[in-house]
């Protein structure tokens, strides 16, 4: 019985793993981008991304999910996610991506705003172009300070793939649960509790590393 | 001949005239000291020089060629930065990069620069080399020559801004500017530093030194502009406006440092 729990929960964290990567993947690259573009010159530019940052955080991520996954279908008569697994996760990546590129969008701008002007200003009077100041002097100092909040963020996103179970989605706490709903028993769910562990744990030790690694400069 | 004029700039803040009608010009090897007090205007003129503001008003003219005139001058950004080398900038508070050693500080931008070339693709290690050969050569001259792989949090406060200063001078500026050096430091470091740029004034380096230091102002600068107010009060040879002074404001202000 443990194996073949263990094998179903193996199987549903493969997928959660998915979830996740992917969902970093892309959504941080694009976090990064809305946070930088959230202190643009142009107010339309900010003002429509503080719009839209204010409406995905401001409901919940299952709502959103839901809608990116069924709205489609319901709007254009037809599903664009196709009704197998790879769909279903799929859609599930492109609801997390948004709302954790809002997320993280908002971590980057703090990260970008905590890194002193005089640090800028030390780059422009020695001739270096904006990118080359973003690239070589303030990106660094900002992952430094935003390692912290980062992590936080991102250990929850591992906590928030088992909403992928709401549309079917075959994940870890889906798979933890079927035990429950076909075998009637509960234990599988403490089981499942642990692989949740083990992934966070890891995650963890990651972050303590990166965060001694930056720990030679101040 | 002046390496540098500035003719009638004028800078605002909203609604606050910063600088009114400002003028001066500085000859090659000459250093200029600015004094005044806080808020009278002189760390907006430094900046303006280094284009981190923008005049709304006058222009500048480094070795005979106008650089910035308001209104006319729509710089594009790499216009901006060429002319920018103009100067250099030593700023009150460092303002070093925390993430990399002082050499690597000194030598950043240089290395930067030279990596823009398609030549140094080729020996970019030879290059780098010679890049940094220069940079431990500028930090020896600050004295600094076992500090260079050091952090900045593992220096002293005036051994920051004597890295900061060859910082500075890497790029061979034409016109070294200081933004009250020694404010930020503990009275114990302020010494090392200005002995430092004492060095750099017996070797006929151009230089804008904006200081509360009036002893050190009388004694390394050739020419002083007391400002107040945005506007420029008194101009003229270092000695003759610290202890002879015309004007009653310039008075008033020198008045109030002696008997600090």
């Amino acid at each position: 019985m443990l194996w073949s729990v263990t094998v179903q929960l193996l199987g549903g964290l493969w997928t959660t793993f998915r979830i996740f990567i992917f969902t970093l993947l892309f959504s941080l690259p694009i976090g990064l981008v809305l946070g930088i573009a959230s202190r643009s010159k142009f107010k339309l530019l900010r003002s429509i991304l503080h719009i839209f940052i204010w409406i995905i955080r401001g409901t919940p991520l299952m709502l959103q999910l839901i809608i990116i996954f069924y709205g489609p279908g319901l709007w254009l008569g037809h599903n664009i996610w196709s009704g197998n697994e790879a769909g279903r996760i799929t859609a599930t990546v492109v609801a997390f991506t948004i709302n954790y590129s809002c997320y993280f969008s908002v971590i980057f701008r703090g990260g970008i705003e905590s890194v002193p002007v005089g640090q800028r200003e030390a780059g422009e009077v020695l001739g270096l172009t904006k990118w080359e100041i973003f690239w070589n002097i303030t990106l660094l100092q900002m992952i430094k300070r935003i390692v912290p909040p980062m992590s936080n963020e991102i250990i929850t996103l591992v906590k928030d793939t088992s909403l992928a179970r709401i549309i079917a989605a075959y994940e870890l706490t889906f798979s933890g649960y079927s035990f429950m709903k076909s075998a009637g028993i509960t234990w599988p769910l403490f089981y499942t509790g642990v692989f949740y562990l083990i992934f966070v744990g890891v995650l963890t030790i990651l972050f303590n590393l990166i965060e001694k690694k930056l720990d030679y400069f101040k | 001949m002046a390496i540098l004029e500035v003719n009638h700039i004028e800078k605002q803040f909203g609604h606050t005239k910063v600088l009114k009608d400002v003028s001066f010009s500085l000859d090659q090897g000459h250093a200029l000291a600015i004094i005044g007090s806080s808020g009278s205007g002189k760390t907006t003129l430094l900046r303006c020089l280094n284009f981190l503001e923008t005049p709304d008003k006058g222009e500048i003219i480094v070795k005979g060629e106008r650089i910035y005139k308001a209104g006319e001058t729509k710089m594009s950004d790499s216009e901006l930065l060429q002319k920018r080398l103009h100067f250099g900038m030593v700023f009150q508070a460092f303002h070093l990069f925390p993430q990399y050693t002082a050499l690597t500080n000194v030598t950043l931008a240089h290395k930067l620069s030279a990596l823009k070339k398609p030549e140094t693709k080729a020996n970019r290690k030879e290059v780098f080399d010679k890049i940094n050969a220069r940079g431990l050569e500028l930090l020896d001259q600050m004295g600094l020559a076992d500090r260079a792989y050091h952090y900045p949090h593992q220096l002293s406060g005036g051994q920051q801004q004597r890295v900061a200063i060859a910082r500075a001078l890497a790029l061979q500026p034409d016109i070294l500017c200081f933004d009250e050096p020694t404010s930020a430091l503990d009275p114990e470091l302020t010494g090392e530093v200005l002995k430092v740029i004492r060095g750099l004034a017996e070797k006929k380096t151009t230089m804008i030194i904006v200081t509360h230091e009036m002893a050190f102002a009388r004694d390394v600068a050739d020419e002083i502009v007391f400002m107040d107010g945005g506007i420029i009060v008194e101009q003229g040879p270092a000695r003759q406006v610290i202890e002879n002074p015309q004007q009653e404001r310039t008075k008033a202000f020198l008045s109030r440092y002696s008997e600090g």
